[in-house]
């Protein structure tokens, strides 16, 4: 029999050291302490595979095989290789994250922040040597907090069913070096969190303190896995204030709210590094106003926007499901979340895309099927979760 | 009766998530038998991961031990075999005023340029 908060506790104890692995990096700690630090997170995913391994089985058994593809798989796309494992690299030789701060081989924009790099290159202290295939594994193991906390919620044929959304909107990203599937996880539970924390009728979750911790952790993953995760949390943010503005319960959760949006610090002190060596962002650094103001008028460019983000066949089934769940039964308080949290996303969405200052059609070919992944994730994740105490008469 | 159906019902999706995960593995992933062989190894999966003018500049490298390097002309304006050059021989590292200057075996070398090594795709030289 497995004790009481069993996965979340081990959810938390992961998604802890992954953050203290990056801790440990940013003060220049020694080799032993981050090696003992990755130790200690192997020695707890051992100890979930372990304690009755019948308990949550499918994905004890999916995600081996997940490491078996991960460890099979030359690291040969260029996100991949060129951003998020090169960035590992120079910390596994530098030793340090700060090493970025020459912005040596500026392609590989040093400007973003380097959680999942940060663990890779610990996996590598570990075993002694840099390769083009093991280091990758770091950013599979990655994904077990949000799959293992998922466990505690949804049960039996119900997680199956899960992991049958997370095979089709994260595919391949689950082992291939990029961080795209990690931010549409690490998205889909940090608006989960937030929901029970804030949402749900019960104060089961709203009076214990360690849903908290794992709201805090996970949303200072987002924010540190990619600069997407940053706008990802301030919508989650936003939306939660609206709506509690508009219920006139914003008194009552205001201090909790200003608790959890520490978890922006570190990114903060990340982008002030960065600033203070002038390693900028080129979206940022060129005059957003200048790539819009032509391009606002065009409807051209919104059809061509619309075709490549809502015309993907992952966030179509994905948005059938939402609306049938919500239509089987309709919890209007959840439906109207998630319903602001997608809007305000397609909102930024067609904001960035129409100021880019790269090829406009280059930039949605090369990126729109990837950003909507977090919405096609949010979407399932949440039509199930809506479902899960609905009885289906036969 | 309930049970059975509930039973299939779950069935259906041990057997969903079987097939996207076998789809997953045979299709988009660039799965190797060849590297899950020996995933560990200090050059696993590199002939996969990279051209032969990255794998040869770096074995060049490695054996005249040097700490930087630079790319002709011709070879900084190939996107591709700049950007892997740079990231797969770190932390040997690229450096404009560096006098060890790699060609493309075609490529034309200057006079004042000593060729140090010849390779099947590369030209090593000292300018």
């Amino acid at each position: 029999m497995i004790k009481k908060n069993f996965h979340e506790k081990i959810a938390l104890v992961l998604s802890f050291l992954i953050l203290n692995n990056y801790l440990l990096l940013s003060l220049n700690s020694p080799q032993l302490m981050i090696k003992i630090n990755f130790l200690i997170f192997l020695l707890t995913v051992l100890i979930f595979y372990s304690k009755n391994f019948l308990e949550n089985s499918f994905l004890k058994i999916f995600f081996l095989f997940i490491i078996f593809i991960s460890l099979g798989t030359p690291t040969f796309e260029w996100d991949a290789r060129s951003i998020w494992l090169f960035h590992a690299k120079r910390i596994f030789y530098d030793q340090s994250i700060f090493s970025i701060g020459d912005n040596y081989a500026a392609f590989s924009h040093n400007e973003y922040s380097s959680l999942a790099p940060a663990f890779a290159s610990s996996l590598a202290f570990l075993v002694g040597h840099w390769n083009e295939v093991f280091p990758k594994l770091s950013f599979s193991l990655m994904f077990l907090p949000p799959l293992i906390l998922t466990y505690a919620f949804l049960k039996d044929t119900q997680y199956l069913i899960f992991l049958s959304i997370v095979f089709f909107t994260i595919g391949k990203f689950l082992f291939n070096g990029w961080t795209d599937g990690l931010v549409a996880i690490y998205f889909g539970l940090s608006a989960f969190l937030m929901y029970l924390l804030f949402f749900i009728d019960t104060n089961f979750f709203k009076n214990r303190l360690l849903f908290y911790l794992l709201a805090f952790c996970f949303f200072i993953s987002l924010t540190l896995i990619k600069n997407e995760g940053i706008a990802l949390l301030f919508i989650l943010f936003a939306t939660t204030f609206i709506i509690k503005l508009y219920k006139g319960q914003l008194g009552k959760d205001i201090s909790k709210l200003v608790f959890l949006s520490i978890s922006f610090l570190p990114v903060i002190f990340w982008k002030f590094f960065c600033y203070s060596k002038g390693i900028g962002d080129y979206y940022i650094n060129t005059n957003i106003l200048l790539n819009l103001l032509p391009r606002l008028d065009d409807l051209n460019n919104y059809k061509l926007i619309s075709y490549f983000l809502f015309l993907n066949e992952k966030f179509l089934i994905a948005l059938i499901f939402f609306l049938l769940s919500f239509w089987i039964k309709l919890d209007k308080e959840l439906f109207s979340f998630i319903f602001i949290v997608t809007a305000m996303y397609i909102f930024i969405l067609f904001f960035i895309y129409l100021s880019t200052p790269y090829d406009f059609y280059f930039q949605l070919d090369s990126t729109a099927a990837r950003v909507i992944r977090s919405l096609s994730f949010l979407l399932a994740f949440f039509g199930l979760y809506n479902l899960r105490n609905y009885k289906i008469s036969y | 009766m309930v049970e059975v159906k509930i039973k299939k019902f779950k069935f259906f999706f041990i057997i969903l998530c079987v097939i996207q995960l076998f789809y997953i593995f045979h299709f988009r992933s660039g799965f190797k038998y060849e590297i899950i062989k020996n995933p560990f190894n200090e050059n696993a999966g590199i002939s996969y991961a990279l051209s032969a003018e990255v794998i040869e500049a770096n074995s060049i490298l490695k054996k005249h031990k040097v700490i930087d390097f630079n790319l002709s002309e011709g070879l900084k304006k190939d996107t591709y075999l700049y950007q892997r050059t740079i990231e797969f021989n770190y932390p040997i590292r690229i450096n404009e005023s560096s006098k060890l200057i790699f060609f493309l075996y075609a490529e034309d070398i200057p006079n004042t340029c000593k060729v140090i090594e010849t390779g099947k795709y590369l030209k090593l030289t000292q300018c």
